[in-house]
């Protein structure tokens, strides 16, 4: 069987980034993985969800090449929207096992902060329906608003059962140098904070950070973490077509695939990261990997018991869009191997990224 | 932020005036928006003009973080509907109190403004919601 590796990575500080141009900002960090990992790429992923609305460039990966004087190697764009670093690893994964090429890069990038708050909820509404849901004023955040509310009800949960989960992905992020949000914050915080969507409030909504993120993967080079499995779904049945509000579909089938194709079961998962755009779908994604019980999530939080996004989220780290995906792998990667995080307390670690309202998740499994 | 595309709103009239949905000629699953091919694998699916215009609301929220063209209508009310038979739609919920709704809220349909284009001065609308008086 064929073995991928992350051979080397690189990540930045989630932040505002005025004073740096898109293709600058990922060619920094694409440069330091490739430092990281010693090696020559034939090929350049680059998954990034915004370029076009934000920043009006295409071909983004030719100017990130540029940049660093890489010449002649195919550069491609994966768009999944906040979903795009786990399809795009994905698509460099199977570059790879098809036999293609030895090693490849995947840079995710996306910089929502160069347009004003309102109009990041403009460019982030372009990942729902823009017929049938943005032209009527929906957004990610109304639809996780009307799934957290049948959720709790359905499990028999209170809204401050919710609370706890920016609660304790910020107390991972004060831990994190990458992460956005490096503070802790307390119940009451969330508690009295603004509403967003009732019944979620402003803490609930994982704020919309300029990033950039890079691994060098490579085939059969066992030369760190290898990544076992990796499997995309989308989900194609509309919002308001859906048979239950308190699950992720696309989820639910990427990680059945992605767990039968690397030989492991749930149990096995020492590291998790997990897309919490909003609160709720983090929640919902610890059910969908089978981390805890279907609508035992929230008891879990409570008990202590989960042991997921030790990077703080996309809550706390931060939603870089398309770049979430990389940042990912990169953290999960290195958890496995006590690289910049603590140690994870076993051999395989899982990732992760979704796209709009479970509209597409990949699952990537990682292990020693 | 950008402005609307006029061909994009003029040829989903039917959809956001109307509620014009497609029907499987073969098992008869409704499809709104409108599908190209049924589930059960016909592709034969025909325009279906006669969805209830009245419902029930499943589960609703109050949306206040909303785009650039919502900004003077924030909040918004954003509302599951289940229409009379069966089929559900995601509608803005207008003249109603939030404090006042809940699952279960008899609903009807209404034509209203959903946002005017500020560069072009296109103004779009399309169907919402609204309780119905007891
Ligand atoms: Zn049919």
């Amino acid at each position: 069987m064929t073995g991928v590796y992350v051979v080397g990575a690189a990540l930045r500080p989630a932040g505002r980034h005025y004073g740096e141009n898109i293709d600058d900002m990922a060619a920094e960090v694409l440069g330091k993985a490739l430092a990281d990992a010693g090696v020559d790429i034939e090929a350049l992923f680059v998954a990034s969800s915004t370029t076009e609305l934000v920043n009006r460039q295409q071909i983004l990966g030719a100017y990130i090449l540029e940049s660093l004087g890489i010449d002649k190697i195919p550069a491609f764009r994966v768009e999944c929207g906040d979903g795009s670093g786990g399809a795009a690893v994905t698509a460099a994964y199977y570059a790879l096992a098809s036999g293609e090429y030895g090693c490849v890069a995947v840079v995710g990038v996306d910089k929502p902060n160069d347009v004003l708050s309102n109009q990041q909820v403009d460019v982030y509404a372009a990942v729902m329906d823009t017929y049938f849901e943005r032209y009527f004023g929906f957004t990610p955040l109304s639809h996780a608003a009307l799934m957290a509310k049948m959720y709790l009800k359905r499990h028999g949960y209170k809204y401050e059962d919710l609370a706890a989960w920016a609660v304790l992905m910020h107390e991972r992020g004060a831990e994190n140098p990458y992460a956005y949000f490096r503070r802790r914050v307390k119940l009451e915080d969330v508690l009295s904070s603004e509403y967003t969507s009732e019944p979620l409030r402003l803490y609930d909504v994982a704020p919309l950070v300029d990033g950039a993120a890079a691994a060098v993967l490579c085939r059969d080079r066992r030369d760190g973490p290898r990544i076992m499995s990796v499997a995309v779904a989308t989900n194609a049945v509309p919002f308001n077509m859906r048979s239950e509000y308190d699950t992720l579909y696309s989820l639910r089938e990427a990680a059945a695939r992605a767990y039968k194709a690397a030989g492991i079961s749930p149990r096995d998962v020492a590291a998790a990261e997990v897309h919490d755009s909003l609160s709720i779908f983090g929640v919902l994604a610890v059910e969908g990997l089978g981390l805890a019980e279907r609508g035992g999530a929230l008891a879990a939080l409570k008990r202590g018991g989960l042991r997921v996004n030790m990077s703080g989220g996309l809550k706390a780290r931060g939603n870089a869009l398309g770049a979430t995906g990389v940042y990912q792998l990169v953290e999960v990667a290195w958890q496995l191997v006590g690289r910049e995080f603590k140690r994870a307390d076993g051999r395989y670690g899982v990732v992760h990224s979704m796209g709009g309202v479970d509209r597409t998740s990949a699952v990537i499994v990682v292990g020693l | 932020m950008r402005h609307e595309s006029v061909p994009m709103y003029w040829r989903n009239i039917p959809q956001y005036y109307r509620l014009v949905a497609k029907r499987c000629r073969q098992c008869g699953a409704v499809y709104f928006p409108p599908a190209l091919r049924c589930r059960c694998g016909s592709a034969e699916l025909e325009d279906y003009d006669e969805l209830p215009h009245e419902g029930r609301l499943v589960e609703y929220t109050v949306l206040y973080q909303v785009g650039t063209d919502f900004l003077k209508q924030k909040p918004l009310i954003v509302g599951l509907v289940e229409l009379n038979g069966g089929v559900r739609a995601v509608g803005q919920i207008v003249d109603a109190q939030p404090d006042r709704l809940a699952p279960g809220t008899r609903v009807e349909l209404v034509f209203r403004r959903v946002a005017v284009d500020g560069r072009h001065g296109l103004i779009m609308y399309g169907y919402k919601f609204r309780p119905v008086q007891p």
